[in-house]
């Protein structure tokens, strides 16, 4: 028996290929920088709450972030 | 403001160290250091709540270079439950009470280590995902299960070697 044959072939195509790369390759693949509408506009928020947050987050960024709720 | 850098990572595990701050990466950057091939904009951090550790955390903060008014660093050592640093170096997001984790000492307990960088185990970055119920997460939570499955059995595999 296949011990993977619940994993996607593509997926675990990409898994083995990364987990071939150091670190140090890896984290230049998969951190970007791209301007966030709101989000981005302050230098620092602090919430009293994880909840707080999550209610800025829907009533304030547009919802094409993906940061509203399901 | 740049990418987030492994040299970036090797500098806040550094002066973490140095300030003796307890913290996980969590979310999909610490995924990513486990291995997991994706891309994100922000690492994110889950930080013990205490007096000291947040005296220690504000400490290593403007070490790194983090531009902290005297009522910033006061929420972070408060602890609140989400802080979002986008005045330093690069984006730091400081979670206290992360969804789905009910306490750092148990996450603490499951952590793994990658090259000295203390990780959230890949079952506390998915419930975390699972709870917070975003759109964002949602869509990332397939994909992050399949590599929970591969990272287990490749654990298995060298465990057997």
């Amino acid at each position: 028996m296949n011990q993977w044959e619940g994993i996607p072939r593509d997926w675990l195509e990409e898994f083995e290929a990364a987990a071939r790369r150091p670190l140090e390759l890896r984290m230049r693949y998969a951190f970007l920088r791209t301007y966030k509408p709101v989000l981005d506009d302050a230098s620092f928020r602090a919430f009293e709450t994880t909840a707080d947050y999550r209610r800025w987050c829907e009533e304030n960024l547009p919802s094409w972030l993906g940061y509203g709720s399901v | 403001m740049a990418a987030f850098e492994y040299r970036q990572a090797e500098a806040v595990r550094n002066a973490f160290a140095r300030r003796g701050v307890r913290y996980l990466f969590l979310g999909k950057s610490g995924a990513i250091l486990l291995g997991f091939p994706d891309t994100t904009q922000d690492a994110d951090l889950f930080v013990q709540r205490s007096r000291e550790n947040g005296r220690a955390l504000v400490a290593a903060l403007r070490e790194l270079g983090f531009d902290l008014t005297d009522n910033q660093a006061a929420e972070i050592e408060q602890g609140k439950d989400f802080v979002q640093l986008k005045n330093g170096p690069f984006d730091l997001d400081l979670i206290f009470a992360p969804d789905g984790i009910e306490r750092f000492e148990e996450a603490w307990e499951r952590r793994l280590e990658v090259e000295g960088f203390p990780v959230c185990h890949i079952d506390d970055i998915i419930a975390s995902k699972a709870a917070t119920n975003r759109v964002k997460d949602r869509e990332a939570l397939p994909r992050l299960r399949a590599f929970r499955e591969y990272w287990r059995l490749k654990q298995e595999s060298q465990a057997s070697e």
